[in-house]
This record gives structure tokens, C-alpha cells and sequence, in this order.
């Protein structure tokens, strides 16, 4: 068993905010409001993700990835962008989405199973600011799109700003070579942040390079990287809006590595007990955990206190419950949604496949076309 | 009823030890069994360590042979698939793990322009023994690209040969011939059934043959071809409808046992497929073209297809009506069954 996940501690990245919550250096200039945004969203994100979890598990919702342990780095890292940027995410930043009002009650319903068109047509939700690609499943993928978008935005002189998420394992894809290639040459403004958290599935991150870092992989494309510690909720805001302003400067793109550790599963169909050892490091880390560190600091600067505390956790659970309702007041799709939004206009294959369908549907036999003109009934 | 059909006689029927073990343990076993045998045959792939598969396929293997035989790597297909075709250029006999189907396109590049080519533009002096074992298949309500069942991609590609057992016991003749066959191998793991059910399997090891079709029941009104997940569907719509119906697991996907094929639909003069990747181009295309090619004489019916449609895997909520089953696959099979010239 190796000691550590990295071929390298994570020792020596940006810091601003220690394990127990105390600031070095100057006080971040964000407002009272500012600060409980923050709070607010890493608090709505594990109140969320429990109840997704719950979900999962009375067989309501299907696979749930939480974020728990590495709030700061999706957080942190989205409130540097500005409304009209954009976010290219995978399954792990619920932080950035409940930062910018991405509506909750989507993020349930697509989880419990229902078609794009059906939870649009369902739910009532408002567009946040900022702009969110569709979820990525497979890895690495999104940031060679990113890319792409940004080099757009540099060739229409549109200030914008792009920004991906992807894990330590992501690396290791071609697509994210080509992301950060492309990203060296054309210098668009892109930010691709790897939120290392030391795991991917089973694989341990020094399985993923034999670089001393991740973000040495910067090294390579000439892109200007970072390696920040990604349960301080300032050092990654810092670093984040220092790359979002090189690019929206026309400086072109940043690779930033937040360190930080996976404390749970990686999604509910995983059991982490069979390749890890829960003791060897679960200990260290929850010691550094970015709600708690954040919330101390918090306290200690006044602007929290248990009143305020409780109020919050009231209004989040409000809102998830709400959410919920919501999500479960969706219908199921219908089966023929599947045949939508396939490509523009009905091929003959689709519109026979569809009238096959429902014929099924409804207890009829779907094969008895035998002049490719229809149904002998 | 099981939801693996039971094997027939043939494959009951041995004096050998036997083990009731499901398809996925199956899977494990060979691979202990093919490992064991020859200090060539290595593992490769992501999460097939220490937590044996995301399906515990490579259970216990890394405890048994160690890290240079069963290899984490990196979480990159191409580099996956790339670096094991090199492998095999040296002699290696390397069993390359795609976690999922879906996840085969980044490794589309190495598939094409190596794995599949060295063979012939050697003009036959380099050997790319790889099998590469995929998970396939849905009805399991995971995420988007770990539904796939997108094996026309292979089967339109020369140089491989595309393998898909449907029960515990050809999964592991199957499986032990690809490992041991000079040609690369694609075989597909049905995922829904890697836990449906037991059967009696010889804990000896056996090779089946790897351009072979299977006879699963024999009929003389209609024949059904399937393979994989679907055939268990074919043989329960088989007993249910009002006729005689024979059910061949084509099992070797590429290259096809055309005569097999041939020989049950000439002697039925009818013929339905049931797969459930989509339709349009998918093997059921190639089959219905060859029974139209060769045994249009013999026909009583056109060929229908029972299959998936041709969209994306949909969401979970609709997936059940994406995919084919009994029913689908019993409508299919009374459609030709009244049909009149």
C-alpha cells in the first residue's frame, strides 16, 4: 500500500486559509453577502447530495456522485467567472451549479430517470447567469469543447470566459492532450481546473502520472498552470479569478490543480472499502475540510454564529424539500421521446420506428408492415 | 424461470468436474485459468486491481499474479489499447479490459489504424493476439455511453473478430479460445445477465469454437437469430408463441457462421432477428441481406427485425421500451409467421 495517492504530499500549494479556519494574510474582499453565498452553496450542496443519496438508495433516483470533502474547489473556482461566461462540467461540481442558481430540481428529475424534453416541459425553472454545458459522463471530453469555445469566443472578439472541470483520472485521456495542446497554441480564454481528488473509481492519482504534479502538465502545452489547495475556499477563489482575468484580459488560457480528496464513494454503485483503506488518510482530510474550515473562519470574523447557522440550514432544507416535490411531480417520460431531438426533421426509419413503438405500446403487433407503407391493421 | 436459458444437453453432458458459476464469474475463472496456464497472458485495463472490475470480473487476480501481469493503468482507452497492441508485437498475450462498450471510442484511433491492420500490411508475419474484453448492453439503468451496444462499429471492421457468449459456459469456451487465438478478439460481456443465473460449467478448462454459431432450440417453422443478453428473450417468445421455432445464438458475431445460418432459415423459410443494438445497420441488416442474397427461394416471409430503435440509449425512465424483449421479440416472430405471399 503506498502511503500517499500522489507520487508527491500535497504540500506547498497555494494556501490562504489553514486546517482550523485562520487566514494568512489580508482579508478577502468579498461582502458579508459575498461570504454567506459561499457558505450557503457548500451547505446546500451536502444537504442536497444526502437526499439524492436517500433517493438513490429507496430506488427513486439512479446513480448519485457527491461532492462532499471537495466543496472549495468546484465553488471557489465558479464564483470567479462573471454571468454570460461559461462552465464545461462532468458529475462532481454541484457547488458551481447551486452557486449560480442552476435550478435544483433539474438536477433531481434528470437523476430519477426522465428525458431532457420531458423535465423541460415539466419544470418551470429559470437559466442561471452563468452558462452550464450539458453534464459530461465520459471523461476529458468536455475540455477539448471548451477549448473550442473559447478560441470562438478569441475569434469574435467576445470576452467571455470558459472554464471545465475535470478530474486527476481525465488526464490521462487523449482528449484532454489535445485540450491543452490546442490551448497552448491558440491561446484562447479558457480555465480547465483539475479537481484532483486523488481517486479515480479504484485508481489512485500516482496511477495517473509519474509527473510530480498535475498541474506540472501545464509544463508541456506552455499553459501557465496552478497548484492551490483545493479545500481552502480562498486560495482557490483567488487563483481562479487570477486566471479568469488573464483570459478575459487576452492572455489566454490557465491549468489549474486543486488539490484535494474524495471522501466518499465515487458514485453510489462504487465500494471504496475493497481498494482503499478508510483509515489511512480519511483522517487527514476530514481534519481539512472545506466547510468546516471555512465556517470557523466565518465565526471568527463575525459573520456567522449559530442563529444564523440554524436560519440557513432552515431555508436550504426548504428548498431541497421543494426541489424534490418538484422533481417528483415530473411524469415519467413518454416513450416516444426517445425519438426526439435525435437530428431535425423525421427520417423515414425514425417515423416508422415511432409508429412501431406505439403500436407496442398499445398492445398491437408492430411488425406487420410488409410494403414499407404503413400498418395492415 | 432462470434468466440465462439452460444450456442444452450437449453442454450438460460431462464427466468432468463441474461449478455452478454465473457469466461474470465465469469470466473470472478463465481468466485465472488462462493466466495460470501461460506466463504470457496478461491483464490490462483501469479499476481491474485491487476492486477486481467496476463488475468484479478481475477478482483476486492481482493477489494471485502480481502488478506486472495485472496491470492498472492509466484511465486513457487509447493508451489502454495502443500500448497492449505493442505488447502483443512482443510476444505478449495481452487481455485488454474497456470498462464499457461506450467507452471504446477514444480507442477507436489504436482500434483502426493497429489492432486491426498490423496482420494484414504485414502480410501476415506480425500476430496481434489481443482480446478485449467490453461490458455491453443495457437494462441496468446506468449513465449515458454504459448502455452501448454499438458492436456494428467492429463487425464493419476487417481484421477483428467480434465474440459475444450468451451463458456462463460459452462465456468461458469462448473467452479461453479468443485468449488463446492469434487474431484479435472483441468480446462482449452481456452485462445484464453477468448475474443472471448459475449453470453447471466443468471447472476444466474448454475451448469452443470461435466461428461457430449455436444451436439453443430447434423448430421447423421460423428461425430466430440473437445473440448475447437477447437470446434468453428469443427462447422465452419461442415458448410462447403457437409455432415451431428454432433459436440460433449466432454467438460468433464476426466472422459469421453463414452456413448455420443458412441451413435453419432454408429449412424454416422464415427468419427474425432479434438484437438490441439499433437497427438500421446493425448485424440484422447483414443477416436479413444474406438470407435474401441466398435463400430467397426458400422464403415464406420477409425477414423482420426485433431490435433497439435507431436514437441514442435513451434515459432510464423509457429505456425498458427501448430495448427489445419476449414480447417484442414473440410479435416479431407471429408477424412472419402469418404472413402471406
Amino acid at each position: 500500500m503506498v502511503e500517499w495517492t500522489e507520487h508527491e504530499p500535497p504540500e506547498g500549494e497555494y494556501q490562504r486559509l489553514d486546517a482550523d479556519g485562520q487566514l494568512d494574510g489580508d482579508s478577502p474582499a468579498f461582502d458579508d453577502n459575498e461570504l454567506l453565498a459561499m457558505y450557503r452553496t457548500m451547505v446546500a450542496t451536502r444537504t442536497l447530495e444526502d437526499k439524492m443519496l436517500n433517493m438513490q438508495r429507496s430506488g427513486e433516483a439512479s446513480l448519485v456522485a457527491r461532492s462532499r470533502g471537495e466543496e472549495a474547489t468546484p465553488l471557489g473556482c465558479a464564483a470567479a467567472l462573471e454571468p454570460d461566461d461559461w462552465i464545461f462540467y462532468t458529475y462532481r461540481q454541484n457547488p458551481a451549479l447551486l452557486y449560480w442558481e442552476y435550478p435544483m430540481a433539474e438536477i433531481v428529475a434528470g437523476d430519477m430517470g426522465a428525458e431532457p424534453e420531458t423535465v423541460a416541459e415539466h419544470l418551470d425553472t429559470d437559466e442561471p447567469e452563468v452558462n452550464f454545458s450539458p453534464d459530461y459522463t465520459p471523461v476529458g471530453v468536455n475540455t477539448t469543447n471548451a477549448v473550442g469555445m473559447a478560441m470562438a469566443d478569441k475569434l469574435n472578439d467576445r470576452e467571455t470566459v470558459t472554464m471545465a472541470f475535470i478530474g486527476d483520472g481525465s488526464t490521462s485521456e487523449g482528449s484532454f492532450h489535445d485540450a491543452m495542446n490546442f490551448a497552448g497554441v491558440f491561446e484562447p480564454p479558457v480555465v480547465i481546473i483539475c479537481q484532483n481528488n486523488q481517486w479515480a473509481i479504484s485508481e489512485p492519482s500516482h496511477r495517473q502520472t509519474g509527473a510530480e504534479t498535475f498541474a506540472k502538465k501545464g509544463e508541456a502545452y506552455g499553459v501557465p498552470h496552478e497548484r492551490v489547495d483545493g479545500n481552502d475556499i480562498f486560495a482557490v477563489r483567488e487563483k481562479a479569478e487570477e486566471a479568469v482575468e488573464r483570459a478575459r484580459n487576452g492572455e489566454g488560457p490557465t491549468f489549474i490543480e486543486c488539490v484535494t480528496y474524495r471522501m466518499e464513494e465515487h458514485n453510489t454503485s462504487d465500494n471504496p472499502n475493497v481498494y482503499r483503506d478508510e483509515e489511512e488518510q480519511k483522517e487527514e482530510w476530514e481534519e481539512k475540510d472545506p466547510l468546516d474550515r471555512y465556517e470557523a473562519y466565518l465565526r471568527e470574523a463575525g459573520v456567522l454564529d449559530d442563529d444564523l447557522a440554524e436560519d440557513v440550514e432552515d431555508e436550504i432544507d426548504e428548498q431541497v424539500s421543494e426541489a424534490v416535490d418538484a422533481a417528483r411531480d415530473v411524469p415519467d417520460s413518454e416513450p416516444e421521446r426517445m425519438f426526439d431531438h435525435q437530428i431535425h426533421g423525421e427520417p423515414w426509419n425514425h417515423a416508422h420506428q415511432r409508429a412501431e413503438l406505439e403500436r407496442e405500446q398499445n398492445g398491437q403487433n408492430p411488425f406487420t408492415d410488409f410494403d414499407g407503407e404503413g400498418f395492415d391493421e | 424461470m432462470s434468466e440465462i436459458y439452460p444450456a442444452p444437453a450437449s453442454e450438460r453432458d460431462t464427466s468432468d468436474e463441474t461449478e455452478d458459476i454465473d457469466l461474470v464469474t465465469a469470466v473470472n475463472h478463465t481468466l485465472h485459468q488462462e493466466m495460470a496456464q501461460d506466463d504470457g497472458v496478461r491483464i490490462m485495463g483501469y479499476d481491474i486491481g485491487p476492486i477486481g472490475g467496476v463488475y468484479r470480473a478481475t477478482e483476486d487476480l492481482l493477489e494471485e499474479y502480481g502488478d506486472e501481469r495485472v496491470i492498472d493503468t492509466p484511465l486513457s482507452e487509447n493508451g489502454i489499447i495502443g500500448t497492449a497492441v505493442g505488447m502483443a508485437m512482443a510476444g505478449e498475450r495481452v487481455v485488454p479490459e474497456i470498462q464499457f462498450m461506450g467507452f471504446s471510442y477514444p480507442a477507436f484511433g489504436q482500434i483502426m489504424y493497429a489492432l486491426v491492420k498490423i496482420y494484414d500490411r504485414t502480410g501476415g508475419d506480425v500476430e496481434v493476439p489481443l482480446t478485449v474484453r467490453m461490458a455491453y448492453g443495457g437494462g441496468v439503468k446506468a449513465l449515458e455511453y454504459h448502455q452501448e451496444s454499438t458492436e456494428t462499429y467492429y463487425l464493419h471492421t476487417p481484421g477483428v473478430r467480434v465474440v459475444c457468449p450468451s451463458t456462463p459456459y460459452q462465456a468461458k469456451g469462448l473467452l479461453a479460445a479468443s485468449i488463446r487465438h492469434d487474431d484479435p478478439v472483441m468480446f462482449m460481456e452481456p452485462k445484464k445477465i453477468y448475474r443472471g443465473g448459475e449453470q453447471s460449467v466443468p471447472t476444466d478448462d474448454y475451448t469452443l469454437p470461435l466461428d461457430e454459431a449455436r444451436l439453443v432450440r430447434d423448430g421447423e417453422d421460423v428461425t430466430v437469430l440473437t445473440w448475447g443478453a437477447m437470446v434468453r428473450h428469443a427462447v422465452a417468445a419461442s415458448e410462447a408463441v403457437d409455432a415451431s421455432v428454432e433459436v440460433v445464438d449466432v454467438r460468433s458475431l464476426s466472422p459469421l457462421d453463414v452456413d448455420t445460418i443458412l441451413e435453419s432459415v432454408k429449412k424454416t423459410g422464415r427468419c427474425v432477428v432479434v438484437h438490441e443494438a439499433r437497427r438500421s445497420l446493425g448485424l440484422g441488416a447483414e443477416l436479413s441481406a444474406l438470407v435474401n442474397e441466398y435463400a430467397l427461394d426458400r422464403l415464406k416471409a420477409p425477414v423482420k427485425r426485433a431490435t433497439g430503435y435507431d436514437v441514442h440509449f435513451p434515459s432510464h425512465n423509457i429505456e425498458d421500451d427501448y430495448l427489445p424483449d419476449e414480447e417484442r421479440a414473440q410479435h416479431a416472430i407471429e408477424a412472419v409467421m402469418n404472413y402471406e405471399f
